[in-house]
């Protein structure tokens, strides 16, 4: 059984992240943190007697559901799923270099000078601004494999499909972004 | 050989592809921790309000835990549907005792009605009622009317 400051450790590691990924879902903040806040409550009163290890994958799938729970109560689920199928056909990019994008990410962004300081909060805001542009499937894929650092498998048990679908998920998330940043100038 | 490099390849796109993935994870990180305060406040009164439930919770389990080791020193069953029967038993008994006292009630008033009545049909007739005109129009009435 987590202790309190088990619990209470690993809700202040999530809660900011878990927010930012409500907000890309739903795009309100007021929404997101009530969102995140019955999330942390449904783990709380539910699950108070599990393991410290078994939280972080707990914790991803209550707040998939409490973010789909908010988009069947606002009744717009048919426009998720129709920006879903618009962005399902996006994932083949043939020759594009995603390695030109990735030393953008990793090179001048690291430098902190006042106007580099401003320029990279606009990159980081443009970077958002895409991740939430996502489809929503390829979003929840991209976002709990490489920043929650769930493996394929706990990925695809929280998102409720197959290891083969979140690969495909992430490989196209990864391809439309690098693209995008690349299309907004973000590249070496 | 062909097979090689084609894997070799694969290998080296999902490769590229996780380097690409965690650097946009570290700035989406980066711009995580640049919440304004607002948000970071109703975070903290939101995961306070969280760890107050998960205490409350672990209390009760804990309470209910106490309850049932208590029934079984007694020898009664753990669990909670005889928790739930017990909780009714009371109800069920309070019913029943309402049900034989009306039954009672309504025996003692039979009974003492009948008592009257044997009184009434077994005394003397009163010298007055042979003078009573009813009792004489009675008497020239046919038996079968």
């Amino acid at each position: 059984m987590a202790t309190d400051k088990e619990l209470s450790d690993f809700l202040k590691s999530v809660e900011k992240r878990a927010w930012k990924r409500a907000v890309y879902a739903v795009r309100d903040d007021d929404a997101a943190l009530d969102i995140v806040q019955d999330t942390m409550i449904r783990l709380s009163e539910k699950y108070a007697d599990r393991p410290a290890a078994e939280l972080p994958l707990l914790f991803q799938r209550i707040l998939s559901n409490a973010t789909m729970d908010w988009f069947r109560r606002q009744k717009v689920k048919n426009q998720v799923v129709r920006n879903f199928s618009e962005y399902e056909g996006a994932g083949d990019d043939g020759d594009f270099d995603i390695l030109e994008t990735l030393e953008a990410l990793g090179g001048p962004l690291q430098s902190e000078s006042a106007a580099e300081s401003v320029s990279r909060a606009q990159i980081l805001q443009t970077i958002e601004a895409e991740v939430a542009l996502l489809p929503a499937r390829q979003r929840e894929a991209f976002l709990l494999r490489y920043w929650e650092e769930l493996d394929v498998a706990e990925t695809a048990a929280s998102m409720g499909c197959s290891e083969g679908s979140v690969k495909t998920h992430c490989s196209r998330a990864v391809h439309a972004l690098a693209k995008a940043l690349k299309a907004k100038g973000i590249t070496t | 050989m062909k097979h090689d490099d084609r894997s070799y390849r694969a290998a080296a796109r999902e490769a590229s592809e996780a380097r690409f993935a965690r650097s946009v994870a570290a700035c989406l990180s980066e711009s995580a921790e640049r919440v304004s305060p607002d948000v970071a406040e109703r975070l903290r009164f939101g995961r306070e309000k969280a760890l107050e439930l998960a205490r409350r919770a672990r209390g009760d389990a804990q309470g209910l835990g106490v309850t049932a080791s208590g029934a079984a020193i007694a020898g009664f069953s753990q669990s909670r549907w005889w928790l739930r029967f017990a909780s009714v038993l009371p109800l069920v008994a309070l019913v029943g005792g309402l049900v034989l006292i009306q039954n009672w009630q309504n025996r003692t008033q039979i009974s003492v009605a009948a008592e009257i009545d044997e009184a009434l049909l077994g005394d003397d007739l009163p010298l007055n009622a042979y003078r009573d005109p009813g009792f004489s129009e009675f008497l020239k009435a046919p038996p079968n009317e």
